[in-house]
C-alpha cells in the first residue's frame, strides 16, 4: 500500500516547480488521483470503516493507493468535491461520513456498501483484474 | 284515641316517620341515633327500611283517604313493582324477609295495609309511650331500644303475609318478641354481608392467581425470544427496540406462513413461473427485515449488536446483530445438491468472497473496539481527572456511533449473500434454499427454548429418563407443526 502521491507532493513541495496544483479544482485533482493507480481509496486515518475496506483489499492482495484526507492539507476541499460526487451518483445520507471512497481503474466505485456488494456478487474481481490491480 | 293520634301525626310527618324514627322520640336528640354504634350496625338495613316505611305509611294514607286510590305509587327502587291493582287480584304474596337483598317484588297488598296500618298504630303508640318513659332516664340505650321498636314494627308489616310459622310464642310481650325478632334480622343480615365479602375476595384471589398465570406465561414467552408487543418488563428498553422487537416479532410470523406457503408449493409441483413469484416474495421479505434493522440500527444499535432480540442459541453464533453469511452459505452447500459445475463453483466464490468481507469488517470493528478503548482509558483512570471527562466522552461518543455504521454494512453483507444465491440458483434450488434457511433458524429457536425450559430439578436416579420424557413430551408441542 503506498501512502499516496498527496504524501508525495507534500514532501517534496517546491514553490517554482508548481505547476498546475495553484489552478488545479478540488474535483479536477480528485480525477487526477483517482486516475493516477490502478486503486485508489480517499479514507481518513482515524475512520474504523476506511480502515475494513483497506483490510478488505489487503486480504484479497490488492494493493491500493490511500489518501488521507485528514493528513492532506487541501483535504477540505477534497472531501466536498467526493461528497458531490457522490450525492450526483447516488443517495448519500445527510451526516453520513463520505470516506472511505474507491476508485478501480480511475472509475468510482463507491462507498463501502458498494465494494461489498460489487465483491460479493462477484463483479469486484474482474474489475481489479480488468485495472492490473490483481492478477492470478 | 292513640291510633288516631298516631295516625294523624304518621301524616303529618310520614317520611319524618321512617328516618331516624324523630317523630316518635319526641324527648330525645335525634342525632344521638346515628352517633351509636348500631347506626353502622344495620345502616344499610336502615334504608330499606325507609322505603319501604315511607312506601307503607303513603299506602297507609292512601287507604285511608280513598280506598279506590291504588296508583300512590312512590318511585322507589324497591317499591317499582308495587301495584296494588294486582294485589287485590292476587293471593297474598311473600315478602322478603331480609331486607339486605333487592327486592324483586314489593307487593302491598290492599288490605294487608289496611290491617298493617291498625297494626302499625298500635306498635307505635305503645313504643312512643316506651320511648317516652325510656329516654329520660336510659339515654343511648333506651333510644337504642326504641329503635329497635321501630324498625322491628317494619318487620311486623312485613311479616304480615308471611307464614305463621315465623312468628315467635305470643306468650312473650310485643318489645321482647320484635327485639329477639330483630336482633334476628340483624344476625341474618350480617351474615349476609359476610358472606359477600367472602365471596368478592375468593373472586379477586382467582383473578390474582389468574394474573399470575399470565405473568409466568410471559415470562416464558419472553425467554423464548418471543417480545410480546408493549410490555419490555424490567430492563429499560428503549422505544426504538420495543418497536423494533414488535415488528420483529410480526416478521417472524409473517415468515412462518410464508415457509408454510413455500413448502405447500414446492410439494405441490408447481409450474415455475408460480413458484418463482412466491421464491421472490420470500426475497423481498427478508429484504424487508434488514430494512427494519437498518431502521433499528439508527436508533438503538446496542440492542442489535447485543442480540436481545434473538433467542438465545441464535445469539451464540451472532456475528454483528445477525448470522454470519459465510457459515450460512457453508450450512446450505450440502442441502442443494445436486448443482451444475458452475453453480458450484459459484457457490464456493460467494462463500469466499463473504468470507473476506466479513473478516474486512471484523478487523474495522476491532479498531473501533481498540480506539474506544484508548480514548476511555485516556489521561489517568486513577487520579481524579474531571477536567477530561467531558472531553474523552464526547470523543468516545463520536467513535461509537460509528459502529451504526458497521452493523449496517454487515447487514447489507447479509442481504447480498442472499440476492447472490438467488441469483445462482434455479428456481426449485432457491425455493429449497430459503426453506432450509427459515428451518435452520427455526431448529436454533426451538433448541433455545428447550433449553431454558430442561428440567433442572433431577439430581438424583432417573436422571436420563426424566430428561428424555420431558423432551419428547415437548417434541410434539405445536411449535414442531410446521416441520
Amino acid at each position: 500500500m503506498q501512502y499516496g502521491a498527496a504524501a508525495a507532493e507534500q514532501a517534496w513541495y517546491m514553490p517554482v516547480v508548481a505547476p498546475s496544483s495553484a489552478v488545479e479544482t478540488a474535483a479536477e485533482r480528485m480525477e487526477r488521483l483517482a486516475s493516477e493507480s490502478a486503486v485508489v481509496v480517499f479514507s481518513v486515518s482515524t475512520c474504523c470503516m476506511c480502515h475494513a475496506v483497506k483490510r478488505l483489499f489487503c486480504g484479497m492482495g490488492v494493493h491500493p493507493t490511500v489518501h488521507e484526507l485528514d493528513l492532506d492539507p487541501r483535504g477540505r476541499e477534497l472531501e466536498r468535491a467526493l461528497a458531490c460526487l457522490l450525492g450526483a451518483s447516488g443517495a448519500s445520507a445527510a451526516g453520513a461520513p463520505v470516506v472511505p471512497i474507491v476508485f478501480i481503474g480511475g472509475r468510482l466505485v463507491g462507498a463501502m456498501d458498494r465494494v461489498m456488494a460489487a465483491h460479493i456478487n462477484g463483479s469486484l474481481v474482474p474489475l481489479l483484474k480488468e485495472a492490473g490491480a490483481l492478477w492470478l | 284515641m292513640g291510633e288516631t293520634s298516631s295516625s294523624s301525626h304518621s301524616r303529618q310527618d310520614p317520611c319524618v316517620l321512617g328516618y331516624g324514627f324523630h317523630g316518635a322520640i319526641a324527648n330525645s336528640t335525634p342525632a344521638n341515633f346515628f352517633d351509636q354504634e348500631g347506626a353502622a350496625y344495620f345502616g344499610e338495613l336502615e334504608e330499606t327500611f325507609m322505603h319501604q316505611v315511607a312506601s307503607l305509611t303513603r299506602t297507609q294514607q292512601a287507604a285511608t283517604t280513598s280506598i279506590a286510590h291504588h296508583g300512590d305509587i312512590k318511585p322507589f327502587p324497591t317499591a317499582a313493582t308495587v301495584t296494588a291493582a294486582t294485589a287485590t287480584a292476587r293471593p297474598p304474596p311473600t315478602l322478603d324477609i331480609f331486607p339486605a337483598w333487592p327486592m324483586r317484588s314489593l307487593h302491598t297488598p290492599k288490605e294487608g295495609s289496611n290491617v298493617t296500618a291498625d297494626s302499625t298504630d298500635d306498635s307505635e303508640s305503645s313504643s312512643k309511650n316506651n320511648s317516652n318513659h325510656s329516654s329520660d332516664q336510659h339515654g343511648a340505650a333506651a333510644d337504642m331500644q326504641s329503635q329497635f321498636d321501630q324498625v322491628s314494627q317494619q318487620q311486623q308489616l312485613q311479616h304480615k303475609n308471611m307464614a305463621t310459622s315465623s312468628t315467635p310464642r305470643t306468650g312473650k310481650t310485643p318489645d321482647r318478641k320484635q327485639t329477639i325478632r330483630r336482633l334476628a334480622q340483624n344476625r341474618e343480615a350480617a351474615r349476609k354481608s359476610r358472606l359477600r365479602k367472602k365471596a368478592y375476595i375468593q373472586q379477586l384471589e382467582s383473578s390474582k392467581l389468574k394474573l399470575a398465570q399470565i405473568e409466568q406465561d410471559m415470562q416464558r414467552a419472553r425467554s423464548q425470544g418471543i417480545f410480546l408487543g408493549g410490555a419490555p418488563g424490567a430492563n429499560t428498553t428503549s422505544s426504538g427496540a420495543a418497536m423494533f422487537d414488535v415488528e420483529y416479532a410480526r416478521w417472524l410470523d409473517d415468515h412462518g406462513r410464508r415457509m408454510a406457503e413455500l413448502h405447500g408449493a414446492l410439494h405441490a409441483h408447481l409450474p415455475d413461473g408460480d413458484l418463482r413469484a412466491i421464491v421472490d416474495d420470500t426475497l423481498t421479505h427478508h429484504d424487508e427485515l434488514f430494512q427494519l434493522k437498518a431502521s433499528a440500527a439508527k436508533s438503538d444499535v446496542f440492542h442489535l449488536i447485543t442480540g436481545v432480540w434473538t433467542t438465545p442459541a441464535e445469539r451464540c453464533f451472532l456475528w454483528m446483530g445477525g448470522f454470519r453469511p459465510s457459515d450460512l452459505v457453508k450450512t446450505l452447500l450440502p442441502q442443494l445438491d445436486p448443482l451444475t459445475e458452475q453453480q458450484l463453483v459459484g457457490i464456493c466464490n460467494l462463500q469466499q468472497s463473504s468470507q473476506q468481507a466479513e473478516e474486512a469488517l471484523s478487523q474495522g470493528l476491532d479498531q473501533l473496539h481498540q480506539s474506544l478503548a484508548d480514548t476511555m482509558a485516556g489521561g489517568s483512570l486513577i487520579d481524579d481527572t474531571n477536567m477530561s471527562f467531558m472531553g474523552q466522552m464526547a470523543l468516545a461518543l463520536g467513535k461509537l456511533s460509528n459502529l451504526e455504521g458497521f452493523v449496517i454494512q454487515a447487514d447489507n453483507l447479509r442481504q447480498q449473500t442472499l440476492h447472490q444465491m438467488h441469483r445462482i440458483l434455479t428456481v426449485r434450488q432457491a425455493a429449497r434454499c430459503f426453506l432450509a434457511i427459515g428451518e435452520y433458524h427455526n431448529r436454533l429457536r426451538a433448541l433455545s427454548s428447550l433449553w431454558v425450559s430442561r428440567p433442572r430439578e433431577i439430581l438424583g436416579a432417573d436422571e436420563g429418563h426424566c430428561g428424555e420424557i420431558s423432551i419428547a413430551a415437548q417434541a410434539s408441542q405445536s411449535q414442531f407443526s410446521s416441520f
